[in-house]
């Protein structure tokens, strides 16, 4: 990590109302390096992310971009890219249009606009079709539109917040390749998600958010040390799936059970060894089980380790 | 400034990308106020033929007849004389009379006996004001009569000679009816009901401007686009002084338009422009002052459409921009003077009869940036913490 950080989060707190929605978070990223933060939707990811970027004020907690104090600065406003989690785009102007107006907000001159327009153009492959209007490009162009106006700027500090919600994979793999292609290139980027699979494949490191909190945060390999030589099996079922969980509960060696989508996940200790043991819980408590998985130790094993429940609850 | 200049001129170019700028900002006015000037065109001139049964051939019906043909009436009135009552039914049926007029036999004779012939009067269904004027005519005629009759009366019951019966009756008949005077507005200048509604249709749409602007600024932020402004170094006041720009630009733009096509096409008469100018200015002013309201009370884009529709209809019906306010019951001209639109119709108006200069509006002006002052206030801290939320 640099002296100094592009972005250093210290115990920011936001509540609406009654509600807490981010409670003490506190992070430090470096430049060249993706950071994840990886929760379940709903659990302060976005809040955090909007007070990054200028947009809520925190009630506690300071921020420094590039080590300039952030919070009602407005020139710090001027190192920070955000890519919204929607398509933020007029849909009634061109690409060039919309770049165009997005760019002059940072007051650049002329030139430096037509040469980040182009240059913004250039990285979606979109120079061709740069006067016509996006209501007419397809999902996955809009997207990619949407990430290049986040660049406009030449920040130091990229903020997306989860940018392959409803994309179709190959966007998907796209948007992905080019996000990690910016941690090469230099740039710090502040990436929020509840895929823990792609926290996974892009994130140098990893916060993980849970009920307004940062419950840990690492590398991969340090967050999935936590675990030991615990493994995650996941037991597809049908029927009562609390029943299920609470028979695997039950069984030795079992730290935690959490239902999911279409069955369980567990967290135990020498998991396939505890296989028989849990189809014959499954068996017991009169839950057909169709299929079962030992999976290598991961995030989402680690988030399930340390909250005692399934990332996509 | 230069970031109010780009959301300026992205809002302009968004207004202009809807085809429905050109009809509610041009279109629109200029055709409704074509319209309605050719509807209460007959307010200006209103002429009817009239169709008269004359049975009697007496002096009093003599009167009767000199005074519907008398010249004042000419411009109101064209007399045509029919042989039976059932002709003049024909005629009004026809539509080629407003309504008849018919003097009984022995009209004249009777008007001093107890008992006095009735004049008829024949009205149409669809041409009422006709007969409203003609009944008013006889109404007229009839109440001078019974005041003659009354002045008969009085000098046979203080002796006058019975012998005396025939002159008297001729001296009464001789005396005139009173003419109706007909009331012009004030001003050098006759009011044209173009020149009313013109300005009234270009006022009326541009109000409009208030519902268009708050809507799409709440369309634009459940888009996530004022997020993503505001998340550039631009200041929230920035954003709201970039919309009003653009209305500024797109309201100076429609009402000059509407104003140079309905002089050209229609001869309304705006008064010189630069005064005109000014009142154009100061009521794009308090448009902008009342979007930005509607943007600070509203909470969605629902609730917009719905306080900026009933700012738009009550300023429209109490400004006086469906009908002319000076006909209006003085309440309701007195209402119209808290409304922008109210004070600059009234500008237009006496720009168009009383015609000057700049002199001639600064009271419209003045009233109107006052009114612009106090929502202006109220709205701005409102429209600051919506664009900020």
């Amino acid at each position: 990590m640099s002296p100094v950080p592009v972005l250093e989060c210290e115990g920011l707190t936001k509540s609406f109302g009654a509600r807490l929605a981010v409670d003490g978070v506190g992070f430090k990223i470096a430049e060249g390096e993706v950071y994840g933060l990886l929760g379940p939707n709903g659990a302060g990811k976005t809040t955090t992310m909007k007070m990054v970027c200028g947009l809520l004020e925190p009630d506690k907690g300071t921020i420094s971009v590039a080590g300039r104090q952030a919070i009602g600065n407005l020139e710090v406003k001027a190192l920070i890219g955000y890519v919204p989690q929607d398509v933020a785009l007029y849909p009634d102007l061109t690409a060039r249009e919309n770049l165009e107006f997005l760019a002059r907000l940072y007051k650049l001159g002329r030139r430096t606009v037509a040469a980040r327009v182009a240059e913004a153009l250039e990285l979606t492959d979109l120079t061709e079709r740069r006067d016509d209007r996006i209501d007419s490009y397809s999902g996955g162009m809009k997207r990619r539109l949407n990430i290049a106006a986040g660049l406009l700027n030449h920040p130091k500090l990229l903020v997306l917040d989860e940018p392959t919600v409803g994309v179709d994979p190959q966007s998907r793999h796209a948007i992905l390749e080019r996000v990690q292609a910016f941690g090469r290139e230099g740039l710090a980027v502040v990436y929020t998600t509840h895929y823990m699979e792609e926290a996974e494949r892009v994130c140098d490191r990893v916060g993980i958010i849970d009920q307004d909190h940062l419950i840990a945060e690492g590398t991969r390999r340090e967050l999935v040390a936590q675990l030991g030589e615990q493994d995650r099996i996941e037991l597809n079922a049908a029927g009562d799936l609390e029943a299920l969980a609470k028979a695997c509960r039950a069984v030795e060696g079992v730290t935690n059970v959490a239902t999911a989508d279409n069955g369980v996940q567990i967290v135990a200790s020498e998991g396939r060894h505890l296989l028989p043991a849990l189809l014959e819980a499954a068996d017991a408590a009169g839950i057909a089980v169709t299929s079962v998985e030992v999976v290598e130790p991961d995030l989402e094993a680690v988030f399930l380790h340390l909250t005692g429940t399934a990332l996509r609850e | 400034m230069r970031t109010i200049l780009a959301i300026a001129r992205k809002d302009l170019r968004l207004r202009i990308r809807d085809r429905s700028a050109i009809v509610v900002g041009v279109l629109a006015p200029v055709l409704i106020a074509g319209l309605m000037s050719l509807a209460f065109s007959g307010l200006n001139s209103f002429h009817f033929t009239l169709g008269l049964v004359e049975l009697d051939h007496g002096p009093v019906a003599a009167q009767l007849v000199k005074a519907l043909e008398a010249r004042q009436l000419d411009q109101v009135i064209t007399v045509r004389s029919f042989a039976s009552p059932a002709l003049a039914r024909a005629g009004i049926k026809d539509g080629e009379l407003g309504a008849a007029l018919v003097i009984p036999a022995g009209f004249s004779g009777s008007v001093t006996s107890q008992h006095p012939e009735a004049l008829m009067t024949i009205t149409s269904s669809q041409a009422t004001v006709s007969g409203e004027v003609t009944r008013s005519i006889v109404a007229s005629f009839a109440a001078q009569l019974n005041a003659d009759r009354l002045a008969f009366a009085t000098a046979l019951a203080a002796g006058a000679p019975r012998a005396d019966t025939a002159e008297l009756i001729r001296r009464v008949s001789a005396l005139r009816i009173p003419l109706q005077t007909v009331e012009r507005p004030a001003g050098a200048h006759e009011l044209k009901v173009i020149s009313y509604y013109s300005p009234g249709m270009a006022i009326f749409f541009l109000l409009f401007t208030i519902s268009y602007t708050a809507r799409s600024f709440f369309v634009e932020r459940s888009q996530g686009l004022v997020e993503r402004i505001r998340a550039a170094p631009v200041r929230p006041v920035e954003i709201l002084l970039g919309k009003a720009m653009s209305v500024l630009v797109y309201g100076v733009v429609s009402l000059g338009t509407i104003g140079v096509i309905t002089s050209a096409a229609f001869g309304a008469d705006w008064g010189a422009p630069l005064p005109a100018a000014l009142v154009g200015l100061a009521l794009v002013i308090s448009v902008i002052c009342l979007t930005a309201l509607v943007i600070g009370i509203a909470r969605t884009q629902r609730q917009a459409e719905g306080v900026a529709s009933i700012i738009v209809f009550g300023l429209a019906l109490l400004g006086g921009n469906f009908f002319l306010i000076s006909g209006a019951p003085s309440a309701i001209q007195h209402l119209a003077l808290l409304t922008p639109n109210g004070w600059a119709i009234r500008g237009f108006t006496d720009l168009a009869t009383i015609g000057g200069g700049v002199g001639t509006v600064v009271q419209p002006v003045l009233a109107i940036l006052a009114f612009s002052a106090i929502v202006g206030a109220l709205a701005v801290s409102l429209a600051r913490r919506a664009v900020s939320s």
